[in-house]
């Protein structure tokens, strides 16, 4: 492989044999999350399965997007990226397990409605303004 | 973190223009109209971003004015109840998209955070003027979408209404959406040129406090923007073909919407004010003749607004019907906004205390933005408090608490800005006696316009409603007269900034004394920034007054 | 960063042109990087803006999620997923021999990511074809008798949503990795000193790939 040195270059090189053990690796999760996915366990299911996907997901940005070797600042930038989507999703989350069972949406398994309780099919106050009736009934309403 | 720049490799910067002896301004230096067009120029393309965004700012106001003069008699006046809605709509739109985000990041960030770098340029030239192109062409589209037909959902385009109303929601949300890339593209360039292109020397706690506030700025911009960016994409195709997202009656939540929207808009807030606070920590500095005091205060809390203020989005929604829990929640967090804020006020009161006050324009604007800021921010605490907030939301107290701290400190900002700056844009200064007039006017306008609408707001008038009971036409007739003050001062600014452009008396390098990194430089700065070698920036900015000697002010 | 940058420019290699406006190669490698870093960053908060979605009505109607989940296939699912990971490999790949300055290698690691991205496209293509077909669509165009539960059309509208926003990101991907490849055919001037095109457009393929790696375990297994 390549053995000359770069100038201003500040990660080192490695073979390509790398990239194939991480490919190997990732299949082989894949392979796992897809045999335990298919076993729908109830609990464990989406935390099994979130936990292969982000040590797949640190496998393809820490070495085949070279985040490993990249400067720092790069990883604290990725890092609050993903501190940023956690609360994002952490915060509506907490709104909805703890809010007025009346203001979740109607047939939720947080309501006691469903959606005809709201009008869902009454097609009444809901197009208000001078928008007409859609031609086209609804085809098939969940309720 | 990086000390990158300061490797700073004599050879390998190319020898440029060393035998020519005068080097002409970037203002000069090719005129032709491609020479504009096609420019990589930070310094051009902050002209250009000046131009585009006082004519939105203009078209904005007369909405704005359209709006004042509706609302004179309680019935209609002037127009119908539809155009009414779309007056404040496009109103809303046109000055937060295309004027306030961009306004002081993408006119004064471009022209003065690479001289305050010390660099020749933004890290990314031609993605820097992309992305004025980006926002001209969704600013165009957008007004497009206004002219054929107009939006009547108000700025903030809450599903379920605009999913189903018929007026052109497409192309002016796209158009939105277009140009959150032109806001993301100038955060990146920003924040990657604050990390690379620092000079030797300039150290973080060197940099001038306006870069601090860019910086924090832009990470709002690089980590909030896509979020609205989905969102319009959403909507859009909520209102074309109804995949019923946000519907109640397909199970979609309308509050998630909202959540996911006021996750950008409310840091959208800070995208506004935090720059205005930069400008303010320039220009408090330099016309008290007085280091600013507690800068390492004031830089961090520019990064702590940025922070807590993503994490507050939720006090726009304590009457969406969102939990009491969460509804807390962000109440307890928006009062962290507070504190972050007023560590800035204290500091700025702190610089001006014993200093040797310039009284000029800016300063000018500094006094009323100050006022703006405190008055503002004190309503917003207390517009962030659940129990309070529930009788004020939605009426005219919110419109007026916004218009204060939003509004008010940017303009403020935004107009100290253009005066501080002018001379080191243009070479020429403006005439101090028109500017001190405007400036009254201009602050005693915004007063008028809006104190009156806390009144109203308190007294229990709705927001955006078309026709209001008799009892508040006193108060509104006050508002309205309020924005002509306001227009009219903005009439004489432009008059005599546009007489100054030409005849201007020439300013020289340094009319203010001031001691900031982009005064070090010739006025107007030549092409790539400074001649020669690299310039050296020995002292901190705002560096006034020796610490080690004795008290005296103004020891230049 | 040990080595010192005023080697630059060793005539090892082409020689990419330094802007007038960097101190050096160096930092203009690294402005580069991290320009496209926190580019993907602003990437990661647009889909995070969707799973969002898929996060909150998940929580709202489970069974219907776990009912619309498995009438996806599975199969389909999969082979996408090897084909992804794989041309993420050979992008991967691309990087390496572009450092190393082995154009031609470049081009044909390039080639076969391309290759890839279209077998996904067709597959990808095939199954939405099967679900026009039997009626798994959003909201209001969702007739599919196999499944009636409130909030199954809303899975569908996530799951349209999401994997076209992704197919979209995919195309935009093979875009820019096809400059990269004509680039590699034409000039042929990447080496050790000049490999940023394709390592940034290799890095937004991987991103490709990353998302996606979310969106199979939760579209399709859980």
């Amino acid at each position: 492989m390549a053995t000359d040195t770069h100038p201003g270059e500040h990660h080192g090189h490695h073979g390509a044999g790398r990239y194939w053990v991480i490919w190997g690796a990732l299949l082989v999760l894949t392979l796992i999350t897809v045999v335990t996915g298919r076993m729908h366990m109830p609990t464990f299911g989406l935390m099994l399965a979130l936990i292969i996907a982000t040590t797949k997901g640190a496998l393809v940005a820490l070495f085949f997007m070279h985040l490993s070797e990249h400067q720092g600042l790069n990883r604290l930038f990725f890092a609050v990226s993903l501190l940023f989507v956690l609360l994002m999703l952490a915060i509506p989350l907490i709104d909805l397990g703890t809010r007025y069972r009346y203001a979740t949406p109607p047939g939720s398994q947080y309501s006691d409605m469903q959606a005809i309780d709201i009008g869902a099919n009454a097609q009444q106050g809901r197009y208000g303004g001078n928008q007409k009736k859609p031609t086209s009934q609804e085809q098939s309403e969940a309720h | 973190m990086t000390p990158s720049s300061s490797i700073a490799a004599p050879g390998a910067t190319p020898a440029h223009e060393e035998h020519h002896d005068h080097h002409p301004s970037y203002l000069v230096d090719g005129t032709t109209i491609k020479s504009w067009l096609l420019t990589v120029d930070h310094k051009r393309i902050g002209l250009m971003f000046l131009f585009w965004v006082l004519l939105f700012f203009l078209v904005g106001g007369i909405f704005a004015l359209l709006i004042r003069l509706e609302l004179l008699t309680p019935g209609p006046t002037i127009m119908d109840a539809m155009t009414y809605n779309r007056t404040f709509t496009l109103h809303g739109l046109v000055m937060i998209f295309l004027f306030m985000i961009p306004a002081i990041p993408a006119v004064f960030g471009n022209f003065m955070l690479p001289l305050m770098l010390g660099a020749k340029d933004v890290a990314f030239p031609r993605l820097n003027l992309l992305s004025l192109y980006i926002y001209l062409t969704g600013a165009m589209l957008a007004l497009w979408g206004m002219l054929n037909g107009g939006l009547d959902t108000g700025w903030t385009f809450y599903t379920p209404y605009s999913a189903h109303t018929t007026t052109t929601v497409a192309p002016v949300l796209f158009g939105a959406f277009i140009i959150g890339f032109s806001s993301i593209v100038t955060g990146i360039n920003f924040i990657v040129t604050t990390h690379t292109m620092r000079a030797p020397g300039i150290t973080w706690f060197k940099m001038p406090l306006f870069v601090w506030a860019i910086y924090a700025t832009s990470c709002i911009q690089v980590l909030a923007t896509p979020v609205i960016g989905l969102l319009l994409v959403l909507v859009t195709v909520e209102n074309l073909f109804g995949f019923g997202m946000f519907d109640p009656a397909r199970g979609g939540d309308p509050v998630l919407f909202q959540h996911l929207f006021w996750f950008y808009s409310h840091p959208a807030v800070y995208i506004m004010v935090l720059p205005a606070f930069g400008v303010m920590s320039e220009i408090v500095s330099a016309f008290s003749r007085k280091n600013i005091f507690g800068y390492r205060a004031v830089a961090y809390s520019s990064l702590g607004i940025a922070f807590v203020g993503f994490f507050a989005w939720g006090h726009h929604m304590f009457v969406s019907g969102q939990s009491t829990f969460a509804g807390g929640l962000f109440g307890v967090l928006t009062m962290l906004v507070g504190v972050f804020t007023a560590i800035k006020v204290f500091n700025w009161v702190g610089t001006v205390y014993k200093g040797a006050v310039d009284f000029k324009t800016p300063f000018a604007y500094f006094c009323g933005f100050l006022f703006f800021t405190v008055f503002g921010g004190m309503t917003g605490i207390a517009l962030g408090t659940t129990s309070l907030d529930i009788p004020w939301h939605d009426t005219y107290f919110v419109v007026a608490h916004f218009h204060f701290i939003m509004v008010g400190a940017t303009i403020m900002a935004f107009l100290a800005a253009i005066h501080y700056w002018f001379p080191k844009m243009f070479g020429r200064m403006y005439h101090e006696g028109w500017g001190l007039v405007s400036a009254a006017l201009i602050i005693l306008g915004f007063n008028a316009t809006f104190i009156p609408q806390f009144l109203l707001g308190n007294n229990g008038m709705p927001r955006r409603y078309y026709e209001y009971p008799e009892r508040f036409q006193a108060l509104n007739v006050a508002s309205t007269a309020g924005a002509s003050l306001l227009a009219f001062g903005f009439v004489i600014i432009a008059m005599y900034l546009a007489y100054a452009l030409f005849y201007g008396r020439v300013a020289g390098n340094n009319p203010w004394r001031s001691k900031g990194y982009e005064w070090l430089t010739e006025s107007p700065p030549p092409t790539h920034n400074f001649v020669g070698p690299q310039p050296t920036y020995p002292e901190e900015p705002h560096f006034y007054v020796d610490p080690k000697k004795a008290e005296v002010p103004d020891a230049v | 960063m040990q080595s010192s940058a005023s080697t630059a420019g060793a005539p090892a290699a082409p020689v990419p042109r330094l802007a007038m406006h960097f101190a050096s190669l160096e930092v203009q490698d690294n402005a580069a990087r991290l320009g496209m870093w926190l580019f993907l960053t602003t990437e990661i908060l647009l889909f995070a803006g969707l799973f969002i979605c898929y996060g909150v009505y998940r929580f709202l109607f489970p069974e219907a999620w776990a009912a619309s989940s498995r009438s996806l296939d599975l199969t389909l699912g999969t082979v996408n997923t090897v084909v992804l990971i794989t041309s993420s490999l050979t992008a991967a790949l691309a990087v390496h021999y572009a450092k190393t300055g082995k154009n031609k290698a470049v081009a044909v690691q390039i080639f076969l990511t391309l290759l890839m991205a279209i077998g996904f496209l067709v597959i990808k293509y095939f199954e939405y074809h099967h679900k026009f077909e039997i009626g798994t669509l959003p909201g209001r165009y969702y007739f599919y008798e196999g499944i009636q539960l409130p909030g199954a059309p809303m899975y569908f509208t996530v799951y349209f949503c999401a994997t076209a926003l992704h197919g979209l990101h995919v195309v935009i991907g093979m875009v820019v990795l096809a400059f990269a490849m004509v680039r590699a055919l034409r000039k042929g001037d990447f080496g050790p000193n000049n490999y940023t095109m394709v390592e940034l457009g290799s890095m937004y393929w991987h991103l490709v790939d990353l998302v996606w790696i979310f969106l199979f375990p939760l579209l399709y297994l859980v």
